[in-house]
């Protein structure tokens, strides 16, 4: 959850700016200004100079390298954008992105509906404190345990048919079965990662004075309206930065459809699972091809342009004017 | 969500890229290489070597090698920097080729280390190292003749790459303890398998029990099949036609028909198609079925949980038409790569591991199966021991097929579908047919 300052950057450039226009105004500017300007370059410059060598210049090498065709070491070959046309060609590709998307779309939207409701909840629960850490707690645990658990849990022979037996279930379905890992993977992101969004959000609603509920109590509003009049837009930046935390993060999902199938080290998941960061991995390190690292920084890009887009969108479709209270 | 996972492989893209900045592609001169390769009988006494093994610390093998180098830095006078990197160590290796600050010495799985340092051309040519002599002998003479045959391991200048110093196989494992006459009686042809597999179900038993999700376990059968038919490298050909039309090739259909039977007569555990790895193997190792198709590592995987009494055995997969059956032989072994500072020495590190001593200790400790044809095996490698000395001839796992991405997003998801039974064999031609054409378009 490295974007978290997100909003502080924003923030910053925002009053960056309004200097500049400041600037304009007054030609020279007072001291303090001069004194600032004099500050940028020991200020900025150290950050400025780590962020250009480990994440810009890197950036565009991966960009060259998506225009070669390369095994990582030996000749590269240029290729243009053939290696952008091979990959949206690709079958396969196509159904991760689609997979990344269902991520990204249905089960945010799962998370943020199941958060807010747990927000209304929580907020008058006796022993709310526990109840948070107890929703937050999946979040901790390393994707892994919840692979290896996976098995246990929906092997033929596991705890879930085990379960049904009794009921009369004798034919249960196939949980594993390839077409099914998918689902089965999208639930267990909603479930460990909705504690960890609610437990944002619900610092956003303890900030909302008791008095706006008091005055909803007195108007007798229902739960909803007091949800769509009163939390979500006095909650509502803190929603934005949620939204963008979770589209980040989507995008880059991988170790839970890793381990869901192919932790046994022995091979990889199968590709009804693939999410666009497991196709860029697959094509990059695959365990028993040579890589094709011109296909994979070209799919890396994608969803780094995705990511951009995306965020881009989010920021103007959430933009309102901070309700101050 | 994900971030170590994602963040490795993009440090190493961008790592990679980089490095390639700085070092401006400087690659090494081929005349130093070929000076370096040459002599590698001189004093090392004093020299720093760096190592970078596919071991983890505290596994069998890692243990071996351990004592080995402890007895080599005793008797050569150089030291050596090892890294007990585990399996991913071929993936770190591909951004360090590209700079100049190169392990001497590696060691992987041939599937592995072919596609990073033989295909790209990065491996010193190792003559001079089958030339040494260990043990009173020349190392080329320690490793059976037809182990190198078909082991593709020979570089562009006709000097293999790597120096296996152990492999793995498979076989039809099975409990000899419960299924005795498996063992004096084998089926040889695919006729007998099946007649075995109807015996075994008409026993009361599920025949064969299998990983549903390990693509590379399922597609086992088909390539062998096309071994089968066509001797080793008889799948790697088929992958390689770019027409695809090599698909339409009868015996290609035989042998997904001969894979579908497996299914459609219902030999296969229930379950294979919705299970996770190793829920089948441990059902297998427990007596709950007879047979599981899988590597020479099985013993040694399935003992923590198998039934008490377990005797494995095995029986290798059987013949089609009276051909000629090859045994599979994945190398394990060394490689150096051509930028290395102290070949030499890595070289001379490379023999020692051969001494018998420690090819024993593989055989006996580990359990693998050693290079060395006259070192000692476990008794779980018997079968599988005497299969390889009678074998006319060996080959690899997937057939040596590293095309970028084939076996992952061409050929196991398809295989997968026709061995989960969800395509018949027809289908699975025909959309193979298709597929292969299509990558060979885009990757040709």
């Amino acid at each position: 959850m490295t974007l978290t300052p997100t909003k502080d950057q924003t923030g910053v450039s925002a009053r960056s700016s309004r200097s500049t226009s400041r600037k304009l105004n007054r030609a020279e500017g007072s001291s303090i200004e001069r004194q600032r300007r004099k500050l940028l370059i020991p200020f900025v410059g150290p950050a400025f100079l780590f962020y250009t060598l480990l994440f810009v210049l890197p950036a565009a090498g991966a960009m060259w390298i998506s225009l070669h065709r390369w095994s990582g070491a030996g000749p590269m070959k240029f290729v243009g954008l053939d290696n952008y046309f091979l990959v949206f060609r690709d079958e396969l590709f196509l159904k991760a992105f689609g997979n990344t998307l269902l991520l990204l779309f249905v089960v945010g939207i799962a998370i943020f509906v199941i958060a807010f409701g747990l927000c209304l909840i929580l907020r008058d629960m006796v022993g709310k404190k526990i109840a948070r850490s107890v929703i937050f707690f999946p979040h901790l645990i390393n994707a892994l345990v919840f692979g290896v658990l996976a098995g246990f849990i929906f092997n033929p022979g596991g705890l879930v048919n085990t379960l049904l037996k009794p009921f009369g279930v004798t034919d249960p379905p196939k949980w594993l079965a390839q077409d099914n890992l998918f689902p089965l993977i999208m639930v267990t992101l909603i479930c460990t990662t909705t504690g960890y969004f609610t437990t944002i959000l619900m610092a956003g609603v303890d900030r909302i004075p008791p008095y706006y509920y008091e005055d909803c109590a007195l108007a007798g509003a229902t739960p909803f309206q007091r949800l769509r009049y009163v939390v979500l837009p006095l909650t509502w930046d803190v929603f934005g930065t949620c939204a963008v935390l979770w589209t980040i993060s989507s995008i880059k999902i991988f170790e839970v459809v890793w381990v869901f199938g192919g932790s046994s080290g022995a091979g990889i998941p199968p590709t009804q699972s693939w999410t666009t960061a497991v196709y860029t991995y697959v094509t990059a390190f695959s365990a028993q091809s040579t890589p094709a690292y011109g296909a994979a920084t070209a799919s890396a890009i994608i969803s780094l342009a995705l990511i951009s887009v995306l965020v881009v969108i989010l920021r103007r479709a959430m933009r309102r004017d901070a309700v101050e209270f | 969500m994900g971030n170590a996972r994602i963040f490795r492989p993009l440090a190493l893209l961008l790592g990679s890229a980089l490095a390639l900045s700085a070092t401006a592609c400087g690659g090494p001169s081929e005349s130093s290489a070929e000076a370096k390769a040459t002599d590698i009988t001189s004093s090392i006494d004093g020299q720093n070597l760096t190592y970078w093994s596919m071991w983890k610390e505290g596994e069998p093998q890692q243990k071996i090698l351990a004592a080995a180098i402890a007895d080599f830095e005793k008797e050569s006078g150089a030291s050596v920097k090892v890294q007990w990197q585990g399996r991913s160590s071929t993936e770190k290796l591909v951004p360090a080729l590209n700079t100049n600050n190169v392990p001497d010495i590696v060691d992987g799985a041939f599937a592995k280390l072919a596609p990073v340092i033989g295909d790209t051309e990065q491996g010193l040519g190792l003559a001079a190292t089958y030339d040494a002599t260990v043990d009173g002998k020349k190392v080329s003479d320690l490793i059976p003749e037809k182990y190198l045959a078909n082991a593709a391991i020979d570089g562009k200048d006709g000097q293999p790459w790597m120096l296996p110093y152990s492999f793995s196989s498979d076989g039809l494992w099975f409990n000899q303890a419960s299924h005795p006459d498996l063992a004096s009686a084998p089926p040889k042809t695919w006729d007998e398998f099946l007649a075995t597999l109807d015996a075994l179900k008409k026993a009361g038993e599920v025949p064969l029990a299998a990983d549903g999700d390990i693509a590379g376990y399922n597609s086992t059968w088909f390539i062998t099949l096309m071994q089968r038919y066509g001797g080793p490298g008889a799948f790697k050909e088929l992958a390689a036609d770019k027409s695809g039309n090599a698909w339409d090739n009868p015996q290609v259909l035989e042998a997904a028909k001969k894979v579908e039977s497996l299914i459609k007569g219902g030999y296969i555990i229930n379950g294979y198609d919705s299970s996770k790895w190793p829920a089948q193997q441990q059902l297998w190792a427990t007596g709950k079925a007879a047979l599981l198709l899988n590597g020479s590592w099985l013993p040694t995987e399935t003992a923590p949980y198998a039934t008490p009494g377990f005797k494995y055995s095995s029986f290798q997969f059987p013949a089609v038409d009276d051909k000629p059956a090859s045994v599979r032989a994945d190398f394990v072994g060394f490689a150096i790569p051509k930028k290395a500072k102290n070949a030499a020495a890595a070289q001379q590190l490379a023999v020692f591991m051969l001494k018998k001593k420690y090819q024993d200790a593989y055989g006996t400790e580990a359990k693998v199966l050693p290079i060395r044809a006259d070192a000692a095996t476990s008794p779980e490698m018997a079968s599988i021991k005497a299969a390889l000395d009678a074998a006319p001839q060996i080959h690899q796992a997937f057939d040596g097929v590293v095309f970028p991405g084939y076996l992952d997003k061409v050929f196991n998801p398809k295989n997968d579908q026709l061995f989960l039974g969800k395509i018949s064999a027809e289908t699975f031609v025909k959309e193979m047919k298709q597929a292969q054409s299509q990558y060979w378009k885009d990757n040709g």
